[in-house]
């Protein structure tokens, strides 16, 4: 009978025990705002009072961007403290030598290499990984390294994110369920809607009948398996015969959504293995319309944070226990779904609504983690401003100016935990411009004879050079900025020769500097950039011969970024997409802001990491170029 | 069966009433009980005689197997004779397993009750449905009750012949939501807010049902089969570990009655 008391006597008491760990020492707040502008700002002052003040009792610069001012390239320089020609990402997209066709610059999965081969499945004998593609040392990893406690949430190009002593979740890179950016599914029974894909969805027909249709939602291709088969997800929903109104099972728990209404996340599973392996997503829904017709926009599969099928944290096990404390949230790196507002599937007033739940569920956490924050290093990125800047730049002040407001009170409660004891830092890696005009780089170098098609009536929208004649073709387009010549040993069959390099793209450079809007007759670039001259660092693997900034109100049309060689030099920007940033570095300079006096008389991104290594006493090491601010 | 319910829940709703704070004692206290019953139950309906035959027969195949590694045919002939003495100590552990059964199941779908489902959170949606005997049910509405908004209309899902409705707990809620059903007016107990409490599950209008869901009466209206709320579930954290009821329930209860086999005489 002892024994059992005792048994007992440890159940009870055991039931509340519980544990805390304090630690104290020097403290940094970061703040990445991705795409905040400085004229923005100034013109806003009165309206952002937290920020307002920062400047007044602080200090506000602008911060000069990268080349190419884009923002896996600019926040890969904040990681590192290297310029582009270091850490070896130029662009959203890299291209393929041998190929010349896009990947993406910032991740690449590497399947494993021997499998078993059982039936129609291939088991893995070893583990398959996630390789970034960014050289170079992160300024938490040479923190960590010192001892010092550090925090990075949502850090873009961070994906995979490095495993180490430190608490971190990838931001932008990270992929949905699918590995693409973000892919949305729209389901719907209008027979107005004749489209089948869209860059970034895709539409589903379905068939309501009884009032039941299902949604087939696509995840990840099936890695165990040999021939690499789309697994998928099914709900069911119901449609009410009279009400506005629909019932969606098959998740776990049921879910009710009147019409214009948004669910919280819905779990979905994918088998990989009948009933032994499978992956875990999630989505959101939005039920646009019951009646006529049924239109339900289903988000991005995104990696389920409770148990992510992809590494996005570290230690791998960081995001679940913040989806323990906070509740499921967004994983995808850009999660604004500004695809379906360019297709048309949202309205304005649709998209504003999912911007500000993805803004909404980033200052969940970040409230959480700055309440939490003791010391060391505690950094977050925001990446609303940026997504809807893209949108409402220059013809929606007042809407931007929402999402601004809501980071300044984000500011606002990182100044009130920083004090006076704590250095706080704002930055942002670029600025914003309109984007009116779209150009057709390679129609440009088509008509300047740089680059031949193999019929001139084959000039369209078709992308990935389809029509491109490679044998008379001395250089190419791809991606926002970056420009390619089709080098010999290079480029297979390139047509221009290692000693005629520099001298056709001193040609290319001048005649570019030389190119005017035929509309408006203005100057369509500013400045061109020569990898070699532009950057201290020499990883140009993977760097476009040569960059192209434009001037404001002009940048790469869509075509272009992916190889098109349309009929047109320019032509109006007509989508929802009116704000950019990828044009000359000097046109779209950051901001920075600080609790402390700055005293750089031109701050710049690589300069940043360096300031918070020597707030902690660190010294930067050899490869990082940039000087402390303060 | 309606009486039986109302007699258990009685006895067990008193029981959870003396540990409302402290309802992991609670489970401890009745895991102990149940662990003493067993005994109680195997003291008087097993064979202890025959079962320590069983064991021994079972100890000593497993001997042998050491014993003789390098004899196939004795290993072999161990392995056969080892797999009939467990079968024949699972056959005697029968008739008091079958003696406990009932009252372990009567016991564990209450507990689910309690242990099993979370009152729901304020602030958080859930969904209640009604499943109807035909696709054509009369007019049906949900009474607003306080505490507790309505946010939507009754969504019809008409190939499964049920009715749902999106509620959300404004505030901490133990009451009863009316639904009427034609003329007819028909109830559901709900809970919600803290503390963790009894939360009844389905309730519905079939005899046999009333044994799997026995914590509220049957439904009386023709047009109505059953009722729910869909609760969160619950977990219990004892040692600093968060596992289902029913986990620690086994696990306090097996090691109860391991601890006082011997003082009730039991073989095990």
């Amino acid at each position: 009978m002892r024994r059992t008391a005792v048994v007992v006597a440890c159940l009870v008491v055991a039931a509340c025990s519980g544990t805390n760990v304090h630690s104290a020492g020097r403290r940094m707040i970061v703040l990445g705002i991705d795409g905040m502008d400085p004229v923005f700002l100034e013109t806003h002052w009165n309206s952002l009072p937290n920020l307002n003040k920062l400047r007044q009792t602080g200090s506000f610069q602008r911060l000069a961007t990268t080349v190419p001012p884009q923002s896996p390239v600019a926040w890969s320089s904040v990681i590192t403290g290297m310029d582009p020609g270091g850490h070896g990402i130029f662009d959203f997209v890299h291209r393929t030598a041998a190929t010349r066709m896009p990947i993406s610059s910032m991740a690449e999965t590497m399947p494993p290499k021997r499998t078993l081969n059982i039936g129609p499945y291939a088991l893995p004998l070893e583990g398959g990984s996630v390789r970034t593609s960014r050289a170079g040392t992160a300024f938490w990893r040479v923190l960590s390294d010192h001892g010092i406690r550090t925090e990075v949430i949502r850090m873009p190009a961070n994906y995979p994110p490095e495993i180490g002593e430190w608490e971190s979740v990838s931001g932008m890179g990270t992929p949905d369920m699918e590995g693409s950016s973000g892919t949305f599914t729209f389901f719907t029974d209008d027979p107005a809607e004749k489209r089948t894909t869209i860059d970034g969805g895709r539409i589903n027909r379905v068939a309501v009948e009884r009032g039941r249709t299902l949604l087939r939602i696509r995840g990840p291709q099936n890695s165990l398996r040999r021939d690499q088969a789309v697994t998928y997800a099914q709900l069911t929903a119901y449609v009410d015969p009279s009400e506005d109104a629909i019932r969606v099972d098959g998740s776990g728990r049921d879910i009710l959504l009147k019409q214009g209404e948004w669910s919280d996340w819905v779990p979905l599973e994918f088998s990989l293995i009948p009933g032994i392996q499978k992956v875990y997503g999630m989505v959101r829904l939005y039920v646009q319309h019951v009646h006529p017709y049924l239109r339900i926009y289903v988000s991005p599969v995104n990696i389920d944070p409770t148990n992510p099928a992809l590494p996005i944290s570290s230690p791998i096990s960081y995001s679940s226990a913040l989806a323990k404390n906070l509740g499921r949230f967004y994983t995808q790196g850009i999660a604004e779904d500004t695809a379906a507002y360019r297709a048309g599937i949202f309205n304005q007033t649709e998209f504003l609504e999912q911007s500000h739940k993805v803004l909404n569920d980033s200052l969940r956490m970040y409230h959480q983690k700055l309440a939490d924050f003791s010391d060391g290093l505690f950094f977050y990125y925001f990446s609303s401003v940026d997504q809807n800047a893209h949108m409402l730049w220059g013809k929606h002040d007042e809407e931007l100016l929402e999402i601004y407001r809501a980071i300044d009170g984000a500011v606002g409660e990182a100044m009130a935990k920083a004090g006076s004891d704590t250095a706080l830092l704002v930055l942002s890696d670029h600025g914003f411009a309109r984007f009116d005009r779209a150009v057709h780089l390679n129609a440009w170098l088509r008509q300047e004879g740089f680059l031949t098609l193999d019929n001139p009536s084959n000039a369209s929208d078709e992308e990935l050079f389809t029509h491109v004649d490679w044998t008379k073709t001395q250089a190419y387009g791809l991606g926002l900025n970056g420009l390619y010549l089709n080098l010999e040993f290079r480029e297979p069959g390139g047509v221009v020769t290692l000693p005629e390099k520099q001298i056709v793209l001193d040609d290319i450079a001048k005649k570019l500097l030389e190119f005017r809007d035929p509309a408006t007759g203005q100057p369509v670039v500013s400045k061109v950039y020569f990898p070699e001259t532009a950057f201290q660092g020499r990883n140009l693997q993977n760097a476009p011969d040569l960059f192209v900034g434009y001037r404001r109100g002009y940048r790469a049309s869509w075509q272009t970024t992916l190889g098109a060689v349309p009929k047109t030099l320019v032509e109006d920007n007509t989508a929802a997409w009116i704000g950019d940033h990828c044009m000359a570095s000097d046109e779209v300079p950051g901001v920075l802001l600080s609790n402390r006096k700055i005293r750089a008389g031109q701050p710049q991104l690589v300069d940043i990491p360096v300031t918070i290594l020597s707030e902690f006493g660190v010294a930067k090491p050899q490869n990082m170029i940039g000087q402390t601010v303060f | 069966m309606d009486w039986l319910n109302l007699a258990l829940n009685a006895v067990l709703r008193w029981y959870f009433l003396v540990f409302s704070r402290a309802p992991n004692l609670g489970l401890v206290v009745i895991s102990v009980l149940t662990g003493v019953a067993m005994l109680l139950v195997l003291q008087r309906v097993s064979d202890p005689v025959r079962i320590r035959l069983a064991k021994r027969k079972v100890q000593a195949h497993l001997l042998e197997l050491r014993m003789f590694q390098d004899e196939p045919r004795v290993i072999w002939g161990a392995q056969k004779a080892l797999l009939g003495a467990n079968l024949r100590y699972m056959a005697l552990m029968l008739r008091p397993a079958l003696w406990m059964t009932v009252p372990l199941f009567l016991l564990m779908i209450r507990l689910e009750a309690v242990y099993g489902r979370s009152p729901l959170p304020v602030g958080q949606e859930t969904v209640v449905t009604m499943s109807m005997r035909t696709a054509d049910s009369p007019p049906l509405a949900l009474i607003p009750v306080e505490g507790i908004t309505v946010e939507t209309p009754p969504v019809r899902a008409v190939a499964l012949r049920q009715v749902s409705w999106r509620i959300r707990p404004q505030a901490a809620v133990s009451g009863e939501l009316a639904f009427n059903v034609g003329n007819a007016t028909v109830k559901k107990r709900i809970e919600s807010g803290y503390p963790q409490r009894l939360v009844p599950g389905l309730r519905t209008s079939s005899w046999w049902g009333t044994l799997w869901y026995p914590d509220e009466p049957r439904i009386g209206v023709k047009d109505v089969e059953w009722i729910d709320i869909d609760y969160p579930g619950a977990s219990v954290t004892m040692l600093g570990m968060h596992a289902q009821w029913l986990i620690w329930f086994l696990a306090i209860s097996m090691l109860s009655a391991l601890a006082l086999k011997k003082r009730f005489g039991v073989v095990l």
